[in-house]
């Protein structure tokens, strides 16, 4: 059944919303509370780019659709603008305030960030009505209809088909900007996203472009919301209005586009039949939909963590993978470093926590075309050893320098764009993600698209590129077959390589790699060194960290052994294990 | 990219329950009155006992029987518009009445105007009738305007030699229709506003607002708050030593108040619609009967005492259907020539008797009331005494 | 301004500072504990208030159903969950716990309320009502999401927030309340007079401060409820029971809620969905204090029932602008110098 495409049930969806009202039988009052569902449609599509796919959750999006709704209110009743001319401003409006908020917010971390969106949510609730030009909390009236050439747009099957159509534009931007280089970097974010720093990836501009986007669709919605409802006043953009958004958002499936719109219409429908069943069942009237929703949250929660919309799609037929054109052009390649010329050093580099000494004046170096294994029991100081290298933590002193340049004081993006890509210990791949996606965010330096390029696709060509690039070193590494699956399906060896496959994607100078054996099956690791010996012929030098001894020993070119934080020996893998300081330490360390 | 099937979320039940319901005829023998109230939300204190108030309306007026529909707007303008765009077109209602709460009856007056459907609304805001346009033309509203109110309260200071009055009300629209209607009284009068505190209907403290307005010891203070909140600014007043007369507004017109209040809130003056003292008013007041029979039907189908803001409903619902006569010669209830009028009707209300006053109408004014709308009632012993008015 | 106004302004926000110490270090106390910034604690201040005022007026008061419905869905779900391997034993604690308590409260409830039998009788009815609910809440509410993010948990609150607002509107109907004072009178301090009721709530706040102190220092099951806030993984392996330390929190909050509204009951008018903006000031000095440190919290708290107060006198229009505004650079100064709170991975 190859007739039954995603797009094509799509499109059949679009055609059945675009027919509907035309119907005879469709009961006026629907057609308004699908205007209604839509407007909140905006706001929850915004919100899953924000709370589920970015991972910020925001109770204050109401102030958004205040910002776009009072702007245009003041201009078209104060200043006669036509509402027309008054959408650019409110989307400026809305976008400034955005911006300025979301410097602010996206900085905070953890559930701090949530706490803050609920402060400013109650402080705009309050200043929106305080404020006298902004009529107080009785609000302002008579706002003119949108017109459309000599229409005024004041009729609920108009209105609806207008709302519709920007939700419809709001869908497809919002997948085209999941579907680029800024979307995986906003897709990595959730989580934490630090991870995605060490391929280049500016997470606090991610963040930025992500709240104020989501705050546009705010402000878009509230533009629309004032010229249907002609009126404003401060209580729909309160905390209130912003928990009911949220709602919305985690009913319909906070990690879907289109989960926001179920949201929004489930809530919409609810809403309504709330009101026209079940007051009756509660004499002198309870606040019975905030009973409803307020259960209806927690058991979405906990019954339903994902959200409607997963279920629904699953009806569906699955999407289908993502195309793959291999004759894209290849992104820019910077030269290998020469072989045997000296690439990272490292000098005298200690590092204290407090009273404690972690790694204690350790020196050694890496050289083009080498691999270099740091090894040494537990607690020996390695795992700091490599955060120190990625930038993870900086240096108390000495000096680390790759190619003749300090790198100990830059942060891990900056690592990044210096031509040094890692892997980690415990696999951080987005499982939401297919493995491509997850690999693709590796090329994130190589091809500067911008956000606004991609929401409108003229980032067709580099994504291609990049797209190539990410299948180029997926094959590369054996990973052909497992392309298009979710990275949360890999099994942990799978996940290993399909890392090692991401940082290739980043060119790099030096490959960093944490425990890439940990975990593996014999075979696997077979395959790993394998690669990794591949990866040398071809000019990438290699330092990783490892506990086993077979896979170091065999692999690697030069060993670097720590114990206690400080270096006790050092050079070829078979001077090493004869090491009399070596054994002691393994072995005493063992007893 | 599936971008719309979402929506046949929403579409699916609609197509569904289209099929069973089909349109009602437009034309009927029956009328269908539309109310919003907010039963829920921050203005529940006043839509409960306006949904209450619905059981004892008439159910049937010359010959036609007068169906109600009720809806809450959980006081969101938002949530307003939407219920009386819902009775519009789907109970396809001959006159609507609502809401409690000012920013969802401004909305609605829109959709009132849209439909062309008469409209009472039960909020003192002027705004709603005024200036009567286009659009107002469809709109009556029936409680008394801040204004009126206000007159009544200054005309007692005035008297009472009062020169400096602070005001102390809510940071919402009730607090600011009372600060605006306040000073204009006062500038009337020669009165000098000493100072303009503003507090939250759901603080927990008003003790420093209060001290300020001590200090600065004005002949007396108005306090703009509502049932039982208002309690709270009062006693902080008095616990600060302040002695000189308190004014309320008719927002503590429930004996709630009085309940809450005890001691602290003996000898407050508040206007307040005659309804409110129905069973004090001389005989000869046009209210008094209205006012006891409303009292007495809200008791005997309610558990609960009767409040003011009810009546304004049953006011709504009498203003409306006073119409209903004239307009049925001109059509079928259900028709928009019958809408058409039934506003034309109510504009000439001439001298009707109801809870909070007597009603005229004309094409230049659609508030409708005048002094005989408020009186000033003093709280003694844990009491409600009438005050005889000003001269 | 004079030194008075200073002074009187500044006993208002102590006071206010008072009670939202006490919920701030609920807040603490929970979150530690369960790890949910439990927003809705606000709703057991005014339902203990209101159900004061209800017993007060001689009324039963709707808590008491609200507890037989929370049992009886308890149950419910209990019962759902261990289908058909339920010992005797623990049907027996289910019936007895989740069904015949909350009737019993409701029965001896319905039997004292009409003889109105004094202050002392009602505070502990009160109690008594309101405590159990909290555990209840949890069973409902997060004992299943006990493995859930900090931010899961969070918006869990909200719901529950939503739906407690809702119940209390329900029960209690829309207007406010007040109960009388427990001490009547005023005292001289200075130039000004201070409640003796004001008194009462500070020497309660310090009471249950000194109470938590004693709690969690010198008691097995103190310590217990701390190692849990430590680490629930390794509590669990020590054997500690997680699910009844969180059940006990969630007790010692619904208690402490109850008696923050007994308290506040007399100063101010209080209706259902007073709770919610107390609670979140409460939850502001909680975040300042990085909800962790009672102490810290107690002092934040104070300061913002003074800025609150201050800013009352100055600006009364803006206060609460001002006073949520204040988060943000504390917010910030904690995201800052503390890095990520719990940096942790999503579900």
């Amino acid at each position: 059944m190859r007739a039954a495409s995603p797009r094509l049930i799509g499109l059949a969806a679009v055609a059945l919303m675009g027919v509907a009202p035309l119907l005879p039988f469709t009961p006026a009052f629907w057609i308004t509370l699908a205007g209604y569902a839509g407007l909140s449609s905006l706001v929850a599509i915004g919100l899953v780019l924000l709370t589920g796919v970015g991972g910020m959750t925001s109770f204050g999006q109401a102030a958004f659709v205040g910002f776009g709704a009072y702007t245009t209110a003041v201009l078209t009743t104060s200043f006669g603008f036509s509402p027309w001319a008054t959408l650019p401003v409110s989307l400026l409006t809305t976008g400034l305030a955005a911006l300025a908020i979301g410097l602010v917010t996206v900085r905070l971390s953890g559930h701090y960030l949530p706490l803050g969106t609920i402060a400013w949510g109650i402080s705009f609730f309050y200043l929106f009505g305080n404020l006298a030009a902004l009529g107080g909390y009785d609000g302002i009236g008579g706002i003119p209809p949108i017109r459309i050439g000599p229409w005024d747009l004041v009729d609920a099957r108009a209105i609806y088909y207008l709302i519709w159509l920007f939700v419809l534009i709001a869908v497809v931007l919002s997948h085209n900007l999941l579907d680029s280089r800024m979307g995986r970097a906003i897709r990595a974010l959730r989580g934490g996203g630090a991870f995605a720093e060490s391929f280049g990836v500016d997470t606090a501009e991610a963040k930025l472009v992500v709240f104020v986007y989501a705050g546009l669709l705010a402000g878009l919605s509230g533009w629309l919301y004032a010229h249907v409802q002609r009126s404003v006043s401060p209580s729909p953009f309160g905390l209130s209005a912003g928990i009911e958004y949220l709602l919305m958002a985690v009913l319909g499936g906070s990690g879907y586009v289109l989960g926001g719109v179920v949201g929004a219409g489930v809530v919409a429908v609810l809403n309504d039949q709330l009101q026209n069943g079940l007051p009756k069942l509660i004499e002198g009237g309870g606040n019975l939909d905030a009973i409803v929703f307020g259960i209806l949250l927690v058991a979405a929660l906990q019954f339903a963590r994902a959200g409607l919309w997963p279920m629904l799609r699953r009806l569906g037929p699955p999407a289908a993978p993502k195309s793959v054109d291999l004759s894209a052009p290849p992104l820019p390649r910077t030269p290998p470093p020469d072989k045997g010329a000296p690439l990272l050093e490292v000098e005298g580099v200690s590092k204290r926590f407090g009273g404690l000494v972690a790694v204690n004046d350790v020196s050694f170096s890496v050289r083009g075309g080498e691999i270099v294994g740091l090894i040494g029991p537990n607690g020996a100081g390695k795992s700091t050893t490599f955060n120190l290298l990625t930038g993870v933590t900086s240096a108390t002193s000495g000096a680390i320098r790759f190619r003749g340049e300090r790198i100990d004081r830059l942060p891990a993006r900056k690592i990044a764009e210096r031509g040094i890509a890692r892997t980690f210990q415990h696999v951080k791949l987005v499982p939401g993600m297919t493995v491509l996606e997850n690999v693709a965010i590796g090329a994130h330096l190589r091809a500067r698209v911008g956000a606004l390029s991609s929401l409108f696709r003229l980032d067709r060509a580099r994504e291609a590129e990049i797209i190539a690039e990410a299948a180029r070193q997926i094959a590369r590494v054996g990973l052909a077959e497992h392309m298009h699956k979710p990275a949360g399906s890999l099994a942990l060896g799978q996940a290993r390589v399909a890392e090692i496959a991401r940082a290739l994607c980043l060119d790099p100078a030096l490959l960093l790699l944490d425990e890439p054996a940990a975990g593996l099956r014999f075979a696997e690791k077979k395959q790993l060194a394998e690669l990794l010996k591949r990866l040398r012929a071809e000019g990438t030098s290699i330092l990783l960290v490892e506990h086993d001894m077979d896979f170091v020993m065999t692999l690697t070119d030069h060993i670097v052994v720590l114990d206690f934080g400080a270096k006790i020996a050092e050079g070829a893998p078979k001077i090493v294990a004869e090491s009399p300081v070596v054994l002691e330490a393994y072995l005493g360390g063992v007893e | 990219m599936s971008s719309k099937r979402a929506s046949s979320k929403v579409l699916a039940p609609m197509l569904g329950a289209a099929l069973m319901a089909l349109a009602p005829a437009a034309a009927r023998a029956q009328i269908h009155i539309g109310i919003v109230v907010s039963e829920t939300g921050p203005a529940a204190a006043l839509g409960v006992p306006q949904k209450n108030t619905v059981a004892q309306l008439p159910k049937e007026i010359a010959g036609q029987t007068v169906e109600y529909t009720v809806l809450d707007d959980a006081t969101d303008p938002t949530k307003a518009v939407a219920d009386a765009r819902k009775l519009v077109a789907e109970d396809d209602v001959d006159i609507l009445i609502g809401s409690s709460a000012t920013p969802a009856t401004l909305a609605m007056v829109d959709v009132a105007a849209e439909t062309k459907t008469p409209y009472c609304a039960m909020v003192p805001t002027k705004s709603t009738v005024a200036p009567l346009d286009d659009k107002r033309r469809w709109v009556f509203k029936a409680p008394q305007d801040d204004a009126i109110m206000a007159a009544a309260v200054f005309d007692h200071m005035k008297a009472n030699g009062v020169k400096t009055v602070a005001f102390l009300g809510y940071t919402d629209g009730y607090g600011e229709g009372w600060l605006t209607a306040a000073k204009a009284a006062a500038k009337e009068r020669g009165i000098d506003v000493a100072g303009v505190e503003r507090f939250q209907r759901t603080d927990t403290s008003v003790n420093a607002q209060a001290l300020k307005i001590v200090s600065a010891n004005p002949d007396a203070v108005l306090i703009a708050a509502s049932g039982t909140v208002a309690v709270m600014p009062q006693k902080a007043l008095k616990e600060l030593g302040y002695a000189k007369p308190i004014y309320q507004t008719h927002g503590v017109s429930t004996m709630e108040f009085v309940r809450v209040g005890g001691k602290d809130v003996d000898g407050t003056i508040f206007p307040a619609g005659p309804v409110v003292v129905a069973s004090l008013l001389p005989d000869s007041h046009p209210s008094k009967a209205v006012g006891l029979a409303y009292i007495k039907a809200y008791e005997a189908n309610n558990k609960t005492p009767f409040a003011a803001f009810g009546a304004h409903l049953a006011d709504c619902a009498s203003i409306m259907l006073n119409g209903v006569k004239a307009a049925l010669e001109k059509g079928k209830p259900g028709t928009p020539e019958f809408r058409a009028a039934l506003r034309d009707a109510v504009e000439t209300t001439r001298e009707l008797p109801a809870n909070h006053g007597v009603y005229t109408y004309s094409p230049a004014d659609h508030s409708g009331l005048d002094k005989r709308s408020r009186v000033l009632i003093e709280i003694v012993g844990g009491k409600w005494t009438l005050l005889p008015d000003p001269k | 301004m004079s030194p008075t106004i200073l002074l009187f302004l500044a006993q208002d926000g102590v006071m206010n500072g008072a009670v939202y110490a006490l919920l701030g270090v609920t807040l603490v106390l929970l979150f530690t504990v369960t790890r949910v910034i439990f927003v809705a604690q606000g709703a057991f201040v005014a339902w203990g208030a209101l159900t004061m005022a209800a017993l007060e007026n001689g009324a039963v008061p709707g808590t008491a159903l609200l507890l037989v419905g929370f049992g009886l869905a308890a149950a419910v779900v209990d019962l759902l969950r261990a289908r058909g391997r339920l010992s005797g034993r623990r049907l027996g604690l289910i019936a007895g716990r989740d069904i015949v308590l909350p009737l019993a409260l409701l029965a001896l409830d319905t039997a004292l309320a009409p003889l109105k039998p004094g202050m002392a009788v009602d505070v502990l009815l009160t109690l008594a009502l309101i405590i159990p609910m909290g555990p209840l809440v949890y069973r409902l509410a997060f004992q299943p999401l006990a493995d859930a993010s900090v931010l899961i948990l969070f918006i869990a609150a909200i719901g529950v927030h939503l739906a407690m607002t809702g119940l209390g509107l329900a029960v209690f109907g829309a207007e406010g309340s007040r109960i009388d004072p427990m001490v009547a009178g005023v005292v001289p301090v200075g130039p000004i007079v201070v409640k003796l009721q004001s008194f009462a709530v500070l020497g309660v706040t310090a009471a249950v401060m000194a109470g938590l102190f004693v709690f969690f220092e010198r008691t097995l099951l103190g310590k217990a409820l701390r190692a849990t806030a430590v680490n629930r993984l390794g509590a669990r392996l020590v054997g500690v029971r997680v699910d009844g330390a969180a059940r006990t929190a969630f007790a010692l909050a619904a208690g402490i809620g109850a008696v923050s509204g007994v308290l506040i009951g007399p100063l101010t008018t209080v209706a259902y969905d007073t709770g919610f903006l107390i609670g979140l000031k409460g939850f502001v000095a909680a975040i300042i204090a990085g909800l962790a440190s009672y102490p810290l919290t107690a002092l934040a708290a104070v300061a913002i029932g003074l800025l609150e107060s201050y800013s009352a006198f100055f600006a009364s229009a803006f206060k609460e602008v001002i006073v949520f505004s204040i988060i943000i650079p504390f917010l910030l100064w904690r995201s800052f110098a503390h890095g990520a709170p719990a940096d942790e991975e999503e579900e």
